[in-house]
């Protein structure tokens, strides 16, 4: 008789807690499966209120291959304008499904940065602040899940479907992403392979004696800790439900026989069954070197998903409510270097916008002749995210604490760019 | 050809954009390349360059550059970048392909359409008027240009729909082959410019390099895509193929790695991590040896740049020679078909021994020193005494192989 249970045969603890802390958000995912079939859903997310998908572009698109293109300029490179759905805007012509989408966007051609390294861009471009010892800024997701998401909702309020982020900072661990793994599944440390009843069991036992424990102590590390758990656990009972396979194959051509589609794809689901804020990432921009070649194979893939994202979310009746975020990092030299390569560059680069609370069709900013400095109607990362919390319903302004310091959600000294707001 | 000291002539300014391709016109005094602006040149030099007078050799210093020569002829239509020129064997037609979708064949020897001025050796001007008087720097700035005759391509091969990376052509000079980044190869008939064949590889992948057998019978392409994602890696390949019909005469990959089963081909990342150390950033140039028999590939990217040695019948690899620090840029044979050479990202232009694989000279300076940038293309002259290589700062450079 087997008397000891292998790690293997169970959801081991020091696994299930390293994953759920790290990735614990707001609620848990029961009935999964179901939420997805609801039709009821497109009109309770309205009911609930904006929504947002960021799509990040790890590594930092260049915005001379996609959105600010200086063609017959030394700085322009080998591809080639084409015209878009709207009279007089131009996009790269990697993006043709994109062009065709161009009445929904906004692209703002003139953002102008501070941090020109991934790993402080990374963090400034999802909190909108400059990394500092004394405050652990919250990311934009967290921000929303906090400000737009569903209180003791079964889902997580924050998804991420890849990793990395600015974390929930000063926010408290409750909203921090979710993550899904690259495919947009539930990571392989969240499931449980002994028999329900068995498991059942072991919490029973598990809670007991956690009660025990937490009767002397009140420190908010040990109910983070339980709370995690739990949800974790709750996320275990619908793994047999959380299935996508067979709406990806239902969906497989429209986003396009890609991973990046499938990640989109399963963004739009996750919108349409409630979550606030999902981020969905597309890595591996970063090309000091054969700029070109590599914005050739990651960039149609990318702009492919990203419009069947918008006629999906259009054709649900989500595209009113969900702002949709297109940035990176950083953006990239106007320079070419002698490896074919752009290197990072933050004086003036391209984001866009599309659907909830955004006019589409719109150009804001230009940048001067070869994409070297903006020319006019900058945007700070500042602007950029008081103008995204305005377009989703939340004052920029809106303080929280750290330790007794105020802390408001965009920087000081921000402007909301009204111009792009409907 | 015989190597014996080889000195360096020439040094043509080309500036503008990066200089792509190098092609010999029928002797090696005439020369031609392109760039990726799309600007293709051509050279009449002179038998020697001049000697410089005493003043001038006194104040020369040991390592000062080789001359200058102004271009007669510019060939005029293309709208995006050159990626490769071919020169047939009558030594007055030129092939070249484009990012503009279209390959164009020129008669270099046509009557010329027009007449331009143009300055294309600017930053030369600026290095020689460092330190001058201002009176004397003030000249050589605006200096008039060069007085070019403008020549308009004859024929226009629009049978791509996207970049065209490739191209090649027999050595009887009767076909063409040419591939473009949707994956399709074309083998033209130059006479009729008609297609022969056509077929397309794997999805999402380029062909970035295509050859054809002296004959033209045979051709070899190199496919290769970049990563659309993160373990989303097109499969790459490298077949030869019946260029009649375009039927499959060999996959060079499944010979290269027998014992990969073929369901496993389709799984791209895992199978990635087999091919890539074979193929590295793609095979991006190919080349026949004269007798057809041998076949140089060479890898691409920023990795390493090793040069493969195939048997056309048995698609084995003969042997490998890597002496390019960075990915490989061009090969070609010499004539009588002991030689390889190749140029690459590393600065250099390599010169190996078929026969054993031995580097027999490097006519360049590895990168750091000298030169900076790749030299992109490489070419031999038809008598085999002189060099050119396109260097991407904007030179074609010269040599003569025996000093």
């Amino acid at each position: 008789m087997k008397t000891l249970c292998s790690p293997h045969e169970h959801l081991s603890r020091r696994l299930l807690l390293k994953g759920s802390l790290t990735t614990a958000a707001g609620g848990a995912l029961m009935n999964w499966g179901g939420l997805f079939n609801s039709d009821a859903m497109a009109d309770e997310v309205k009911k609930q209120g904006k929504r947002c998908i960021l799509i990040w572009l790890q590594g930092g698109c260049s915005q001379f291959e996609t959105f600010d293109m200086k063609v017959g300029r030394p700085t322009g490179g080998p591809f080639r304008e084409i015209s878009t759905n709207v009279a007089g805007a131009r996009v790269c012509e990697l993006m043709p499904r994109i062009a065709q989408k161009m009445d929904k966007l906004t692209i703002i051609r003139s953002m102008r940065t501070t941090e020109v390294g991934h790993n402080e861009g990374t963090y400034s471009m999802h909190t909108g602040w400059s990394q500092t010892p004394a405050v652990r800024y919250p990311e934009i997701g967290a921000i929303v899940a906090k400000y737009r998401g569903t209180a003791n909702s079964d889902l997580p309020n924050f998804i991420k479907i890849g990793s990395g982020g600015g974390g929930a900072g000063l926010l408290g661990p409750q909203y921090n992403a979710f993550a899904l793994d690259r495919d947009g599944g539930l990571p392989r440390n969240s499931a449980s392979r002994l028999p329900a009843e068995r498991e059942l069991r072991r919490h029973r036992l598990r809670n007991f004696v956690e009660n025990q424990f937490a009767q002397d102590r009140r420190a908010e590390p040990i109910r983070v800790h339980r709370e995690a758990y739990d949800q974790a656990r709750r996320l275990n009972n619908v793994r047999d439900e959380f299935a996508l396979d067979a709406e990806w194959e239902k969906s497989r051509e429209m986003y396009g026989d890609s991973k990046i589609g499938r990640r989109m794809m399963t963004a739009a689901r996750l919108v349409e069954a409630g979550v606030a804020f999902v981020e969905v990432r597309h890595t591996d921009y970063d090309f000091h070197g054969d700029n070109f070649e590599g914005h050739k194979a990651l960039v149609p893939p990318m702009e492919h998903a990203w419009a069947a994202l918008l006629d999906d979310l259009e054709n649900r009746g989500l595209l009113d409510d969900t702002l949709v975020v297109w940035m990176g990092e950083i953006g990239r030299t106007p320079k070419i270097n002698n490896r074919s390569g752009r290197d990072h560059y933050v004086r003036s680069w391209s984001t866009a916008l599309a659907g909830g609370g955004v006019k589409g069709g719109l150009v804001y900013g230009e940048s001067d002749k070869d994409g070297v400095d903006v020319k006019n109607n900058k945007v700070t990362e500042g602007d950029l995210f008081a103008t995204i919390y305005t377009t989703l319903g939340i004052d920029p302004k809106t303080e929280n604490f750290a330790g007794v310091r105020p802390i408001p959600l965009a920087q000081f000294g921000h402007r909301v760019v009204k111009d792009i707001l409907l | 050809m015989q190597i014996n000291k080889p000195v360096q002539l020439w040094q043509l300014m080309f500036e503008g954009d990066w200089t792509t391709s190098v092609a010999f016109l029928g002797n090696s005094r005439r020369i031609a390349a392109g760039n990726k602006s799309g600007q293709v040149f051509v050279w009449e030099l002179p038998e020697n360059p001049p000697e410089p007078d005493k003043a001038e050799k006194k104040e020369k210093p040991e390592n000062s550059e080789p001359p200058n020569f102004a271009p007669v002829r510019r060939l005029d239509g293309h709208t995006n970048g050159i990626t490769r020129l071919c020169a047939a064997p009558d030594g007055k037609t030129l092939i070249s392909a484009s990012l503009d979708h279209t390959i164009r064949i020129w008669d270099v020897d046509a009557p010329a359409s027009g007449s331009e001025v143009v300055v294309i050796d600017q930053k030369a001007r600026e290095r020689k008027a460092r330190n001058k008087g201002k009176e004397e720097k003030g000249m050589i700035l605006n200096a008039p240009g060069t007085k070019v005759e403008t020549v308009a391509a004859t024929h226009i091969l629009k049978g791509h729909d996207g970049w065209i990376f490739s191209l090649g052509i027999s050595a009887d000079g009767k076909r063409l082959i040419s591939g473009d980044d949707s994956s399709l190869s074309i083998v033209w008939d130059l006479a009729s410019r008609k297609e022969i064949s056509r077929w397309r590889g794997h999805k999402h992948t380029w062909v970035r390099s295509a050859a054809l057998s002296p004959d033209g019978k045979t051709a070899f392409t190199g496919e290769y895509g970049g990563k659309r994602d993160n373990f989303d890696i097109p499969a790459a390949q490298a077949r030869l193929w019946n260029s009649d019909d375009g039927t499959l005469k060999l996959d060079l990959l499944k010979i290269w790695t027998p014992k990969v089963k073929d369901e496993a081909r389709t799984d791209s990342y895992s199978y990635s991590t087999v091919w890539v150390k074979l193929l590295g950033r793609g095979l991006v140039c190919a080349s026949f040896s004269p007798d057809g028999k041998v076949l140089a590939v060479g890898q691409g990217g920023e990795g390493g740049g090793k040069i493969h040695i195939v048997d056309v019948e048995s698609g084995k690899i003969l042997r490998t020679v890597d002496g390019h620090r960075l990915g490989a840029c061009d090969v070609t044979f010499s004539a009588d078909g002991k030689y390889v050479l190749s140029s690459g990202r590393d600065t250099t232009v390599r010169i190996w021994q078929v026969a054993d694989g031995k580097e027999v000279a490097v006519l360049t300076k590895p990168l750091g020193a000298k030169y900076k940038d790749w030299m992109h293309g490489v070419a031999i002259s038809p008598d085999q005494q002189t060099v050119a290589a396109a260097d991407i700062s904007g030179k074609v450079h010269v040599w003569k192989l025996q000093s």
